[in-house]
């Protein structure tokens, strides 16, 4: 029973990370009385991430000062259906975020579209090398809406995030200097690319003498002073290395905090209230419309917060929780594969090579930047032929040296001990030397891979815990060994003293205790077909079309690329789809 | 005793100003029109600024005041009639504003810039009475009791102060165009500008209330540990190195390409004059741009040598404060002093930078300094204090350096003159 | 407590190399005199002294993590630790329900426990460099058994803390004058390379700084 209700709002915005304050500054445009919940606490750039106290590997990167509190509500994690899952107790392999800013706040800045022909990726593959090519048990869909569609979002997003980077297909005419596979663009990037670190400069030659084309990866880490189209600047970003896990202290790499709270907090008709935490969304009677939300706030009271429209904008599995919890679309059955709210989990498929030098060879590896570096699209999407490799999905290589400190960024050659004299000289001798790159691979989904309510765990509030069913599959260990082998052959032609690999083999399975990244996706996926689909393209709800879920638990696979740009031009698409069509017209945006 | 003008010469004061108020519609306004320009009036003369507490009710007053002889605190000027100043009759409110004297007869104490507001149209004056009267919500709250030391706790003296240093309503200077005389008017008027950016006498008035004083806006006394630089044309020191609009933006936005507002002045462009027309800030441009500099300013700074830059680029930090320069400084204001253009400040060059006085750059070094967030600009950018990480003499090193460095040229300071600011810090 | 041989109260390091360079003595807080001798022989095992740089106890290592037992962490506050506790494959993370201070307070004693048992009665840090070095590689490689903690898990746990002490800002007790961030390279939190990004090849010559202002 909820202690207190506040007036009644237009819209409830649960979770003000990207997704919550993009929708928050759209619907307060439109003149709508706007809510946001945040169950985190308040966070701006000063005090929160002061220089220097933010400069503090320990705290932030290492103790997770910005992370989700696991200790009041985590995930439970299994394998495979049928067996049991147990917690996430600690951090590892993904670090969702909290407060005022979200995961937007500690992000490292990778600001990616997605490639067209992953937004109709089954049809795609089905159509380039047949009906039979996807294997049996991979559920992957198209997504329902096209690049054209999205073009104008992906542009506004890069604008608001002021976003470096270079362009090379400008409404069909190759211009050149940027990523020789991308979609047409409207236009250049707001901000030219950032200068590349010395490692970056490394692996652009070796790729391009190999025959690759290497561009600048495009980055919301500003390479000079800007002002977005909200008014609010960023500062140029200064290489300080100190990116994913922390705070921005130049005001230079985009997060909610600096590229649009600034504006949005001067307006009269929106306010922000955090440590508020959401419980659920109240359906009426029916069970076909939301009223409003329930939550907790920081004295422990339960309020009941009445909305017209409600947007779930939390963390991707956090939407696919509330849905859950709430009653909203219909839960998946691994048994009978019906169902949508939970459907289609996915991640991202790391392999990562190290090359270590000698003595002369100063990489400087503190020296970085979180989105920026140069990578390769020869092996991502399907820019290259997956007829004979029998495998669906690729990655993007990269060296993206966004900071490398000491106690969780040393690496050393194999075969190095742990500790020791031996160790020591290791770190001594390779620290200031090293090149890393990535292979940051496609994660497709997959009938048994899915999302719901675990039977045994709570959270603080006395609520189920999500479960993730996951495991990596043989068709995405095959495409990261072939991506590996690559970037492999890369690093050894710049005659490093050793290369170290790590790469998946056969028969792994799904580790949480290392990090690989925090692109989950799924769960809420978007699609054509309710049947299918837990959203229609503009993520409205089919089962309840107040309700909007904004963020990557719209995706119905993971992609090679990141996912924060795709996930923000997918809220202004859907933003622009509310205040074009819906508040006119308030009810199903796509007729079912 | 009456200094007050008489109604006819207040009349032609008035006319003579001709276009003084923004709205051209100033003899057939309407109650509501009133309200609405007495509203911007306010802004104008940023009587929130003084008449409200951090937190507390629009214009309630109670907001303290630490004056060289005692602590005083601004008055409820809402139109509570038993706390406020509900009972004002139009006269009283007048005479209050121009003369400082409450309604009932108490001297106010010259805090409230009473010299200035002096200039205020007769028709500006009756839109801020209607907006005191009907555009504010009225506040139950008493005033606070003043702490002023003997003899000047008794009010009598204040009245002699009252006849020496009153001002006059303005009087437009026929030799200058329109926009010339609308930003004198708001400047020497209603903006105040003087209470902080003229020198003050041994009585503590300001030595000059209008351009026909040489000391008008030549720089003020330090105040909370804050200093407000000159506005006239000196080089270096004044605005002889900004043009009109980069002064119109200032007010506007709080910043410039190469500057940003810090100290008391954020929350007069926070209060005030974000809120100001375009036509109104260029107008005040116009009018500072036209200050000629004090008559023993240098024409222009001199041209100095300077390989700081290229030293502190290869990592030559053998010069006393490089090392915490590069260490708490660079980051933003760059190794060539140059900032990074509209968002961090350039030290080369900057005013704040190379006043006589160092008491303000100290203090921004020691306790930072934060941009206010306007319409026109919202980020809020901010310097975080420096207090805790430097000691008294890397202050002053760093404060030597950026003083000498990059062409600038400034008088040394000591490390006492660091502890000097810090003790005054809260 | 138990008795404590002289040297061990007196916070003296006992076998393995000399800690010259050592800090004025701190007082451990969590750890009794028995811990704090073991923390301080094995950490010096980890991060030796040698010439490549300063050793894990001239670093502060052990200052660092008895501080760390003061923190949320060292409670498991961080943790998610609501029961119940089920046995999974490794790959699915910790699953114990243990806190750090419960670690440590387990693990010093299993290991001391150990060594008591089987090296004629001696202490951790009594014992010579190679031994200690032995029992830590028999517990880094599970080779060993405790009764209520995983060696390894332990033993994880120490070499995560000391690399942490090691390399993490001095604000947090260990680092003692950067000596970690300066033996690799590291220049603290000095955050500001946009004179140094596009000078390729070349050395980063500036030494470290850290939070509170100060140089290494």
């Amino acid at each position: 029973m909820a202690a207190a209700s506040p007036k009644p709002v237009d819209a409830v915005i649960v979770g003000f990370g990207w997704a919550g304050s993009i929708l928050a500054m759209e619907l307060t445009e439109a003149g709508l009385n706007v809510v946001a919940l945040e169950r985190g606490q308040n966070r701006d750039t000063y005090p929160d991430f002061a220089y220097p106290k933010v400069i503090d590997e320990l705290t932030y990167a290492v103790r997770g000062k910005l992370f989700q509190n696991l200790s009041r509500e985590t995930v439970t994690i299994r394998h495979a259906p049928g067996d049991r899952a147990v917690p996430y107790r600690q951090f590892g392999a993904f670090n969702p975020g909290d407060g005022v800013g979200g995961a937007g706040a500690h992000w490292s800045g990778v600001h990616f579209r997605i490639t067209p022909d992953e937004l109709r990726l089954r049809s795609h593959y089905e159509e380039r090398y047949g009906k039979g090519f996807i294997p049996e048990g991979m559920t992957v869909q198209d997504h329902g809406v096209t690049y054209d569609e999205l073009e104008p979002f992906f542009d506004k997003a890069e604008k608001v995030f002021g976003t470096s980077g270079k362009a090379n297909n400008i409404n069909g005419k190759i211009v050149g200097g940027g990523n020789h596979f991308e979609g047409p663009r409207s236009g250049e990037y707001p901000l030219p690319p950032l200068k590349n670190v010395y490692s970056a400069e490394l692996f652009a030659k070796a790729s391009t003498n190999l025959g690759y084309h290497p561009y600048p990866l495009p980055a919301a880490n500003a390479s000079g002073p800007y002002t977005n189209p909200y008014g609010a600047q960023m500062g140029p970003c200064n290489f300080c290395g100190y990116c994913g896990g922390f705070g921005c202290y130049m005001y230079s790499k985009a997060s909610p905090n600096v590229n649009i709270l600034p504006a949005l907090r001067l307006k009269p008709n929106f306010e922000l209230r955090a440590n508020s935490h959401v419980l659920k969304v109240n359906l009426d009677g029916s069970g076909k419309r939301a009223t409003g939300v329930t939550y907790v706030d920081a004295q422990g009271r339960e309020i009941e917060q009445q909305a017209d429209l409600v947007i779930l904008s939390a963390f991707q599995f956090h939407n696919v929780r509330l849905m859950l919890l709430s009653g909203i679309g219909k839960p998946y059955d691994v048994a009978s594969g019906e169902g949508t709210v939970g459907k289609n989990f996915a991640y991202q498929n790391m392999g990562t090579v190290k090359a270590f030098f000698g003595p002369d060879v100063h990489t400087n590896p503190f020296i970085g930047t979180g989105g920026g570096g140069q990578a390769i699209d020869d092996f991502n999407a399907d820019n290259f032929d997956h007829g004979p490799l029998g495998f669906v999905g690729g990655s993007p290589c990269w060296v993206n040296q966004s900071g490398v400190k000491p106690i969780a960024g040393l690496a050393l050659p194999e075969g190095t001990p742990k500790w020791g004299t031996t160790w020591k000289k290791a770190a001594k001798d390779y620290y200031a030397h090293t090149l890393s790159a990535d292979s940051h691979g496609s994660n497709m989904s997959y009938r048994d891979c899915f999302l719901d309510l675990d039977p045994t765990y709570r959270d603080i509030h006395g609520q189920p815990l999500l479960r993730m069913t996951f495991d990596w599959k043989e068709n995405d260990i095959k495409m990261t060994r072939y991506v590996v082998g690559k970037l492999t052959e890369i690093l050894k032609s710049m005659s490093p003293k050793q290369v170290s690999v790590s790469v998946k083999k056969f028969g792994d399975h799904f580790d949480v205790r290392n990090y690989q990244t925090t692109h989950l996706v799924g769960g809420a996926i978007m699609g054509a077909d309710p049947k299918t689909s837990a959203v229609n393209k503009f993520l409205q709800s089919w089962d309840v079309p107040n309700v909007f879920v904004i963020g990557s638990s719209a995706f119905p696979q993971g992609t090679g690329y990141n996912p924060t740009g795709m996930m923000a031009a997918l809220a202004y698409f859907s933003a622009h789809a509310i205040r074009t069509d819906y508040l006119k017209n308030p009810g199903p945006l796509v007729p079912i | 005793m009456s200094r007050a003008p008489s109604p006819k010469k207040a009349r032609t004061a008035l006319l003579a100003a001709g276009l003084l108020s923004a709205s051209p519609a100033l003899a057939q306004t309407s109650p509501a029109d009133d309200i609405q320009r007495g509203a911007y009036l306010a802004r104008a003369g940023d009587c929130v600024a003084c008449h409200t507490t951090p937190g507390g009710k629009d214009m309630a007053g109670g907001l303290p005041f630490a004056l060289p002889f005692g602590t005083i605190y601004s008055t409820n000027i809402t139109p509570d009639a038993k706390t406020g100043i509900g009972t004002y009759r139009f006269e009283d409110f007048d005479r209050a504003m121009r003369k400082g004297v409450a309604a009932d007869g108490r001297h106010l104490y010259p805090a409230m810039p009473y010299p200035s507001f002096a200039k205020l149209t007769e028709a500006d004056m009756r839109a801020l009475y209607a907006y005191f009267l009907k555009g504010v919500a009225p506040v139950d709250q008493p005033n606070r009791k003043n702490g002023v030391i003997w003899p000047l706790s008794m009010r009598w003296p204040l009245a002699i102060w009252d006849a020496g240093f009153a001002g006059k309503p303005f009087e437009a200077d026929r030799t200058k165009d329109a926009d010339w005389n609308r930003g004198a008017y708001l400047v020497e008027g209603l903006g105040h500008c003087g209470a902080c950016h003229t020198p003050r006498g041994i009585g503590d008035q300001e030595k000059a209330l209008d351009d026909r004083g040489a000391l008008f806006l030549a720089g003020g006394p330090v105040v909370d540990g804050w200093i407000a630089p000159s506005l006239r044309g000196e080089a270096g020191t004044g605005l002889a190195g900004w043009n009109q609009q980069e002064i119109a933006r200032l007010l506007k936005t709080g910043r410039t390409d190469h500057a940003a507002v810090f100290g008391s002045m954020t929350d007069v462009v926070r209060h005030s004059t974000q809120y100001l027309s375009d036509g109104d800030l260029q107008a005040i441009a116009k009018y500072l741009k036209s200050l000629p500099p004090t008559e023993d300013a240098p024409l222009a700074r001199p041209v100095v040598a300077d390989r700081t830059a290229a030293a502190l680029r290869a990592g030559d930090l053998g010069r006393p404060g490089a090392a915490a320069y590069v260490d708490s400084c660079a980051a933003c204001h760059r190794t060539d002093g140059m900032g990074y253009v509209g968002v961090f400040p350039r030290l080369a060059g900057n005013p704040a930078v190379l006043q006589k006085d160092p008491t303000a750059l100290i203090s921004v070094v020691l306790k930072g300094s934060t941009l206010p967030a306007t319409a026109a600009a919202p980020s809020s950018f901010t310097m975080p204090p420096f207090g805790d990480r430097l000691s008294d003499q890397d202050a002053a090193d760093i404060v030597n350096l950026i003083r000498n460095s990059w062409g600038n040229q400034a008088p040394p300071i000591t490390d006492r003159d660091v502890k000097s600011v810090r003790g005054h810090m809260g | 407590m138990g008795a404590v041989p002289a040297a061990l109260a007196a916070g003296m390091a006992v076998g393995g190399t000399g800690a010259a360079a050592e800090p004025p003595a701190y007082q451990p807080k969590f750890f009794t005199a028995e811990e704090w001798a073991f923390l301080r022989a094995a950490v010096d095992r980890l991060i030796p002294p040698d010439a490549e740089g300063p050793g894990a106890v001239e670093a502060g290592v052990p200052e660092f993590i008895d501080r760390q037992m003061d923190t949320p962490y060292a409670q498991g506050a961080l943790w998610y630790m609501q029961g119940p506790f089920y046995e999974a494959p490794p790959e699915l993370g910790y699953q114990m329900k243990f806190t750090p201070r419960d670690i440590y307070r387990l693990g010093i004693a299993a290991a001391d426990r150990w060594v008591h048992d089987n090296k004629s009665g001696k202490r951790f840090a009594e014992l010579d460099a190679a031994t200690q070095d032995d029992l830590l590689s028999r517990m880094e490689g599970k080779k060993i058994e405790f009764p209520d903690v995983p060696a390894n898990l332990f033993f994880g746990m120490l070499l995560e803390n000391t690399k942490e002490g090691y390399f993490s800002d001095p604000i947090h007790g260990g680092n003692k004058d950067m000596g970690g961030w300066k033996m690799i390279g590291f220049p603290g939190a000095r955050a500001d390379f946009m004179d140094w990004v596009d000078q390729y090849g070349k050395p980063y010559p500036i030494g470290p700084v850290g939070i509170s202002g100060a140089r290494g």
